[in-house]
């Protein structure tokens, strides 16, 4: 009993970055309609311009700031420059696919290229040790990791249900062109669903990075959990992002403890295992709208 | 707020000149048959006499592009005339890979495991692909993705087998004495028959019956089932047969590398393939080959910038290709060829020829104008679906 309730801790920690990383996955799918595969690898780009500058000395809450500033900007850039001229023609998506996929490319072996392939070290940024709770001991980072996710979170959801900037972006989302009408500037109401995505990928980049362990291949299981936890939320609910992210993290936690051939090491399997059911089952997710197809 | 309006409906496109040339989707080059099948020729021909004098660095080069030329065939039935996005295709790929690695190491015959691989990855592919074609655009890219990531994890996992990290190491036994061919010259052989079948297999099918219900379920999955199409069927087998090819080619490249190891097929080397059928021209056969022999050799150009630099220029060449050069190498000579080749004789016009006009060079001109093709035409503002429904593929 008490390993179940410490791997369930453990797991919501996890699953409290697949969650935001998912988050981000779902701003960009909800501006542009389009999955960017690019998001983990633009994290994890991020997380190295936060290493680099505590390198040079600056504090490390100041380095993760200057890593979201230039990821919200990278963002916005990307959305303006490779995905805008492609239109938002569900035609057109299988081309930002690949374009995506380019980007992700150039940026994990850009990252490569520069920083190279060994592991940096990211001092854990609530410090180190650890609290325990109700018999369950949690980590510092882990701890913050969680408290940090809900205040974002809560941040998010102030900013998109409750001001009027939130309101634009979500009528650019639902309906481009009723939008338009309206007079919301949908070009830069979708460039800031990138620029928050990119910002949001970067604080995530950053976070995981201490336990992850900072090198250029470090987001592509965590990218694939996002995708688990996005699906499961369904790709158009930034609530199920983050519902997805806590079950995908406490299932894969769980999993990994009490299921002999997955173990420690084949957990990526649990996301796999969720995309595919949640897309043969109830392919819209928990939390999605379901999409009716008119020809 | 209009201009937007405007370019969005023009699918995104307002270049001028000679970009906006690239940009738009280039007719097939409809070459007559002799041309096709001179190029054929003279290509295989080359492709004998290269190895019996060249030292072995540049049989093991050409050798890789073979393998990757056959993946990139496989992928482009799927991608480039099916519609389907597969980034899973290492999985397949190192399926092949690892049951020629595991069966040589067990004293198989090495040729016994190209059946054998090729029958498990088509029912490998067949077994995903049914659940995948329920599955549209970025669910199965998403799904496919996952794949390629967890494929690494898969194969350190089953280390009783694969031997996990350590990997395995291939020893081809000699090449029949009769031959009196060196190793690598055997083994660039044998490549380059399993490149011919898979080029002649490929053009079959891509060509018929079977190549037009591909590109009516890519182009409008509703009316190509209207019309009988049996989409789903279809869209399962195309994809059982692309993981075959990967398979086929994943056994071919430990004979070739005779070595494997779980870092080798991660998700860069999924995307790598991507980039094969991308740069070198979607819904292309040749396409295939010059896609693979741009990722072979990139490498040894970008070298002296540093070991990544090869990926960075991958990726960036998917980028730009997407954005200029939407129908690739292939399309780019398809174009710079194709007003010759359409004043050669022999050629099969597409459209029916005016009855009695005699005049070859009018009636091969005819099609040239008005093309044949039905469908086509219609609102394709997407690069990917550039529509080229004809005999689609250049013939070299």
């Amino acid at each position: 009993m008490h390993q179940f309730f410490q791997q369930l801790l453990d797991g919501i920690a996890s699953g409290a970055l697949y969650g935001a990383m998912a988050l981000s996955i779902v701003l960009v799918y909800r501006a542009s309609g389009i999955v960017n595969f690019a998001q983990g690898e633009m994290a994890m780009f991020a997380a190295f311009i936060a290493w680099q500058s505590y390198a040079w000395g600056l504090p490390i809450l100041v380095a993760i700031l200057i890593a979201m500033v230039v990821a919200f900007f990278a963002g916005a850039v990307f959305e303006r420059v490779l995905i805008r001229p492609f239109g938002t023609e569900p035609s057109g998506h299988a081309a930002l696919v690949i374009v995506t996929l380019g980007l992700m490319l150039m940026l994990n072996s850009g990252a490569a290229w520069i920083w190279g392939h060994l592991v940096k070290e990211v001092p854990p940024v609530f410090g180190g040790g650890a609290i325990s709770i109700a018999g369950g001991s949690m980590s510092r980072q882990n701890l913050g990791i969680i408290l940090v996710v809900a205040v974002g979170a809560a941040v998010l959801f102030v900013l998109l249900q409750r001001t009027k900037s939130g309101l634009a972006m979500r009528a650019a989302a639902s309906n481009p062109e009723s939008a338009r009408l309206s007079g919301i500037p949908v070009g830069r109401m979708l460039m800031i669903g990138w620029a928050l995505a990119g910002a949001i990928g970067a604080l995530v980049g950053a976070l995981a990075a201490p336990t992850l362990f900072l090198q250029p291949n470090m987001m592509a299981t965590l990218l694939m959990y996002a995708f688990a936890a996005a699906t499961l939320g369904g790709f158009d609910s930034p609530v199920g992002a983050l519902v997805g992210g806590l079950i995908v993290g406490v299932s894969e936690n769980l999993a990994g403890t009490y299921i002999g051939f997955i173990g420690n090491e084949f957990k990526q399997a649990v996301a796999l295992f969720i995309i595919m059911v949640v897309l043969l089952v109830r392919p819209q997710g928990l939390f999605g709208s379901r999409t009716v197809t008119r020809v | 707020m209009t201009t937007k309006t405007a370019r969005a409906q023009g699918g995104g496109r307002s270049r001028k000149g000679l970009l906006k040339r690239l940009a738009a989707p280039v007719r097939p080059l409809d070459a007559p048959i002799w041309l096709r099948l001179g190029t054929f020729a003279v290509v295989l021909a080359i492709g004998v006499l290269i190895p019996l004098n060249s030292p072995t660095y540049v049989n093991f080069d050409l050798s890789m592009v073979m393998v990757y030329a056959i993946v990139g065939m496989g992928l482009n039935l799927l991608t480039g005339f099916n519609g389907q996005i597969s980034l899973g295709h290492s999985a397949f790929f190192a399926t092949g890979a690892y049951i020629a690695a595991v069966m040589i190491k067990n004293d198989y015959n090495y040729l016994l495991t190209i059946p054998i691989a090729v029958v498990v990855t088509w029912v490998l592919g067949y077994l995903f692909g049914m659940p995948a074609l329920r599955l549209r655009g970025l669910q199965l890219a998403l799904v496919t993705l996952s794949l390629a990531i967890v494929t690494p994890a898969l194969i350190k996992r089953l280390d009783n087998i694969t031997k996990g990290q350590e990997g395995i190491n291939v020893f081809l036994p000699e090449p029949p004495a009769w031959t009196g061919l060196a190793a690598d010259q055997w083994v660039y052989f044998i490549c380059l028959i399993a490149l011919a079948i898979a080029w002649i297999l490929t053009r079959r099918l891509s060509t018929g019956r079977v190549g037009r219900s591909l590109v009516g379920i890519r182009n409008n999955e509703l009316v190509a089932q209207t019309l009988g199409v049996r989409a789903s069927r279809v869209k399962t087998g195309v994809f059982a047969l692309s993981a075959a090819y990967a398979g086929f080619a994943g056994v071919l490249y430990t004979y070739v590398v005779q070595f494997v190891g779980p870092d080798s097929f991660g998700l860069v080397m999924a995307i790598t393939f991507i980039s094969i059928i991308v740069v070198g021209g979607l819904g292309t056969i040749s396409g295939a080959i010059l896609g693979a022999a741009f990722i072979q050799y990139l490498p040894k150009v970008t070298s002296g910038a540093g070991d990544s630099a090869a990926g960075f220029f991958y990726g960036l060449a998917l980028v730009a290709f997407m954005f200029l050069m939407p129908s690739g190498i292939a399309g780019l000579i398809n174009l710079a060829l194709g007003p010759m080749v359409r004043r050669l004789p022999g050629r099969r016009p597409l459209a029916a020829a005016p009855v009695g006009s005699g005049d070859m060079a009018q009636v091969a001109d005819a099609p040239g104008d008005e093309p044949a093709e039905p469908a086509e035409g219609a609102a394709e503002p997407g690069a990917m679906s550039a529509p080229r429904a004809g005999g689609a593929d250049s013939s070299g």
